[in-house]
């Protein structure tokens, strides 16, 4: 059976904007989403590791709930920020991800499972703060490994959207939805460069905490930074053996293309590659140097370069996986201009109010006079 | 036919409804709770009622772990759900309406930032900002509600949009406002039935019989204006698809009937926890909630029933088959695929060839592409039962299934493909369920034959053609239904002994004359 034949087809109603606009929305609004998860997912592995390994027990318990309180914000903002670019994927490649989706449909239909588990847990969590007990650890632990699961299911579906080659064998040895694509080679090695990535970026969510408390709690704010940076440091060197086993399992084609065969795609990889390199030596010398400015603002600069080197990336390594199938020119386009405008200026106006909502909240260092505690959960009382 | 099918082995339709039936019940607290919050807040604060302030703030914790965790999982759940189980039709819904969900999509993220700073802000927030965040969020969660309402009423009533494809025709359909109507009231009602909870639980009766006197406050006007909105939900829905409600069809006829039950016994609970509200138990506020629930699902199963069997009104068929042939569509209408062959038009089959020997497998496979979204071989909607029930040899399968779209209002698309499919589909389903002909042709009394070959399109009534149309004379009567497809084409070639025709006959009868239906001349048929 010819695999070509097994692709659905397009849907017949058009594309209802032009194609470059949906990709730029799907790449931004994917970006959003993965800083956020990297938030919440880093900083959730921190806030064990600070518990876990702190020389003093004090230290990590603070550390642990102070980033545990943030948890039932960030995970809501992962979920909410994932909504538009799982929208804008159906709209581009729904051929391919529904596809994925069903021959996975199980584990994929069980994530909303485990994310409502993780969540209840990072919440049980966030209200028992100060509570120093084996179980709120262990919740925490378990949220934490649900979570981690969330994302390997995800990077399988991902995977196996790309490779329509493996859906015939996969879908009719299993219609009841019970399949991973747990052959596919580059599988662990991509999953690890997104997990490793989010250890890195929970480093910067300890950093900008430091920052916050910078004046008000010195000594705290200060093995804030040394902790969070130096998960940064460590978790960046990591990516420097996660990124090219990645490299080195894509199949040659598609590895070339990162090497030479496109100047594009070649000239991100430098791009990324320097971006980390540069963020790690302006970080080892912020941790030297206790300076918060770059490590609060140099870094993660740095580090917004290379997030978006890295979505143009995967973007273009999707595209090219999907080079034999996927046909972006046979898009009918027709645009909805009776309804995009309204779409656009309410996309301006409701970032305009979000940043007006936190503003008048106190975070940004606006107008609520404990702006720094601003993020705490409201029964919080640790201090 | 264009995607593969997921194979839920109690059905997949069932899924569908567990994960939206539990969203629906959430998603409106959502909507009404934060009214309700905002409101009850400023009622506090003007009244300077720190105790019912204190209640508030718990019962905010309390609506946020239920409306921000559970409701916006089970929100994006309904969403990855129909794309598992319809995913053309989710495919549809996201081209046709893109720019609709992505706008309700900044509501939402508004939403949930601003309940939770809501939540947050209890203690850090001025009372004039805290409320302000509190209408804030009320306001974009109502707004979420204005958007995704055009689209699920869309899928009801798509009115002109399959003539002119355009965005505001399909999303401000006849059903948009008096449905919007009809949801916010819920919204208010479960508005105050949730507050109910947090009340029962208060220890102070003073402050818990205020609260539960407010609550009724809520509940009691919202589920009041529901049978006014309903009707006026009613009459904007056409005439031949709300037939289905009333008798047409036993299941959506059922749930109506629960719906209109069970909200007028939500009603009567709402209206006693004012009997002493200080000493209203949890108990008694769960069975409110239970009570209200059951209503609002039975409702929400009664939209959907009334729907088929379509999945976007005359456009898109439940079993993902375009209901015309439109440019794009890959063949995947019902005629396309009549014309060419499910074997042919499929994409996810293993068997292209149909053979003496593979023909309950190759019907399976049929089953899976046009039939498994909604119905299982034995579990939900499963058709062994309705095969037991009806007693159907695999002939009789065969010839019902030419007339699928004809049964029970029109509840089902037609079978989509050649004869020969039509066959091995039959072979599949009586392998389910093995009936010989011997005991398919051995009912004898009228009632029973008629419920087995007749009621699935058929009706006791005087408008129905065959109560209307049979002549009384038995003899002639036997005769004429000897040949059902002369007396009417696209009846199934059911062949009935003599007996069972007289049977009939005489059944029809007396039923004629029981209830007074005029009877047909001998110039009828």
């Amino acid at each position: 059976m010819l695999q070509s034949n097994l692709i659905p087809v397009l849907d017949p109603n058009p594309l209802p904007a032009p194609y470059w606009l949906l990709k730029l929305l799907l790449i931004v609004t994917f970006t959003l989403h993965i800083v956020a998860m990297n938030f919440m997912l880093g900083g959730a592995v921190l806030a064990l590791t600070a518990k876990w390994s702190a020389k003093h027990r004090e230290h990590g318990k603070r550390v642990f709930f102070d980033v545990a309180k943030k948890l039932p914000s960030l995970l809501p903002a992962t979920i909410t920020l994932g909504i538009a670019p799982l929208l804008f994927l159906q709209v581009l490649y729904g051929q391919f991800f529904y596809t994925s989706s069903i021959i996975m449909a199980w584990p994929w239909f069980l994530v909303l499972v485990l994310l409502t588990v993780a969540y209840y847990g990072f919440y049980f969590v966030s209200f028992r703060s100060g509570r120093d007990s084996r179980k709120v650890a262990c919740v925490m632990l378990v949220s934490t490994l649900l979570v981690v699961l969330v994302g390997f299911v995800f990077s399988n579906n991902i995977t196996l959207s790309q490779t329509p080659a493996r859906w015939a064998a996969k879908y009719f040895a299993h219609p009841s939805g019970w399949n991973l694509n747990l052959t596919e080679p580059t599988l662990i090695p991509r999953f690890l460069h997104f997990f490793v990535a989010a250890v890195a970026v929970g480093g910067l969510l300890l950093v900008f905490m430091a920052l916050a408390a910078w004046k008000r709690d010195n000594a705290y704010a200060r093995q804030l930074l040394n902790f969070g940076g130096k998960a940064f440091l460590f978790s960046t060197m990591a990516q420097f053996v996660v990124g090219p086993l990645f490299l080195f399992t894509l199949p040659r084609d598609l590895r070339m293309m990162f090497m030479g065969d496109n100047p594009l795609a070649t000239t991100l990889l430098l791009v990324g590659i320097a971006g980390g390199v540069a963020a790690l030596v302006v970080m080892s010398s912020a941790l030297r140097n206790g300076n918060i400015r770059a490590a609060a603002f140099t870094v993660p600069g740095l580090v917004a370069v290379v997030i978006a080197s890295m979505a143009v990336m995967r973007d273009l390594l999707r595209d090219a996986y999907l080079k034999p199938y996927f046909h972006p020119e046979q898009f009918p386009v027709k645009t909805q201009w009776q309804v995009l405008p309204l779409f656009l200026a309410l996309f301006v106006g409701g970032v305009a109010l979000w940043l007006v909502m936190i503003w008048r909240y106190g975070l940004l260092g606006g107008r609520s006079t404990i702006a720094a505690e601003a993020s705490n959960m409201e029964d919080g009382g640790t201090r | 036919m264009n995607y593969p099918v997921w194979d839920v082995s109690f059905g997949a339709g069932l899924l569908i409804a567990l994960v939206a039936i539990l969203h629906v019940f959430v998603s409106h607290f959502a909507v009404g709770g934060g009214l309700f919050l905002v409101v009850t807040e400023r009622k506090a604060r003007r009244a300077n009622d720190t105790a019912l302030l204190g209640w508030l703030k718990k019962h905010s914790k309390f609506f946020v772990l239920v409306t921000v965790v559970f409701g916006a999982i089970s929100g994006v759940g309904i969403w990855f759900t129909i794309g598992l189980i319809s995913p053309a039709a989710t495919s549809d819904l996201i081209h046709i309406f893109l720019w609709g969900w992505a706008i309700e999509w900044v509501f939402f993220f508004l939403e949930i930032t601003a309940a939770l700073l809501y939540l947050y802000g209890w203690e850090k927030l001025d009372p004039k900002t805290h409320q302000w965040f509190g209408w804030l969020y009320f306001i974009n969660a109502y707004l979420s509600l204005v958007v995704i309402n055009g689209i699920i009423t869309f899928m009801l009533t798509s009115g002109s949009w399959v003539r002119n494809h355009e965005f505001w025709r399909g999303f401000f359909n006849a059903t948009y406002f008096p449905s919007l109507a009809f949801r916010t009231a819920i919204a208010l009602a479960l508005a105050g039935i949730y507050a109910l909870i947090t009340a029962s639980v208060e220890k102070d009766a003073a402050l818990k019989a205020r609260i539960v006197r407010w609550s009724a406050c809520w509940a009691v006007p919202g589920l009041a204006v529901l049978p006014a909105l309903g009707y006026w939900y009613i009459r904007r829905i056409p005439h031949d698809l709300w037939a289905s409600a009333r008798g047409s069809m036993p299941t959506a006829t059922t749930y109506a009937g629960y719906a209109v039950i069970l909200l007028g016994v939500a009603m009567v609970l709402a209206l006693l926890t004012l009997v002493k509200p200080g000493r209203m138990h949890l108990s008694f506020s769960l069975l409110v909630l239970v009570v209200a629930l059951s209503a609002m699902g039975s409702f929400e199963f009664v939209r959907e029933s009334v729907r088929k069997p379509f999945v976007i009104s005359n456009y898109l068929y439940a079993n993902s088959l375009y209901s015309t042939a439109i440019p794009g569509d890959g063949g995947f209408s019902v005629d396309e695929v009549s014309a060419a062959g499910v074997l042919t038009s499929a994409k996810w089959i293993r068997n292209r060839d149909l053979t003496a020997s593979n023909q309950a497998e190759v019907g399976h496979e049929i089953f899976r592409v046009e039939c498994a979204s909604c119905h299982t071989a034995n579990a939900y909607r499963g058709l062994k039962h309705y095969l037991v029930l009806r007693q159907w040899d695999q002939a009789k399968v065969e010839a019902m299934v030419g007339g699928l779209e004809f049964m029970h209002n029109g509840v089902m698309p037609a079978f989509a493909g050649t004869d020969a499919e039509r066959g091995a589909l039959a072979a599949y389903l009586s392998s389910i369920q093995p009936i010989s002909a011997q005991a398919a042709s051995a009912a004898s009394d009228g009632g029973t034959i008629f419920a087995q070959n007749c009621s699935m399109c058929h009706q006791v009534a005087a408008s129905d053609p065959l109560f209307k149309n049979l002549i009384s004379d038995p003899a002639s009567a036997s005769n004429a239904l000897q040949d059902l497809t002369s007396l009417f084409p696209l009846m199934p070639d059911l062949k009935l002994t003599d007996r069972q025709r007289l049977e009939l006959v005489e059944w029809i009868n007396t039923q004629r004359s029981a209830k007074g239906f005029n009877q047909a001349t001998q110039g009828g048929k």
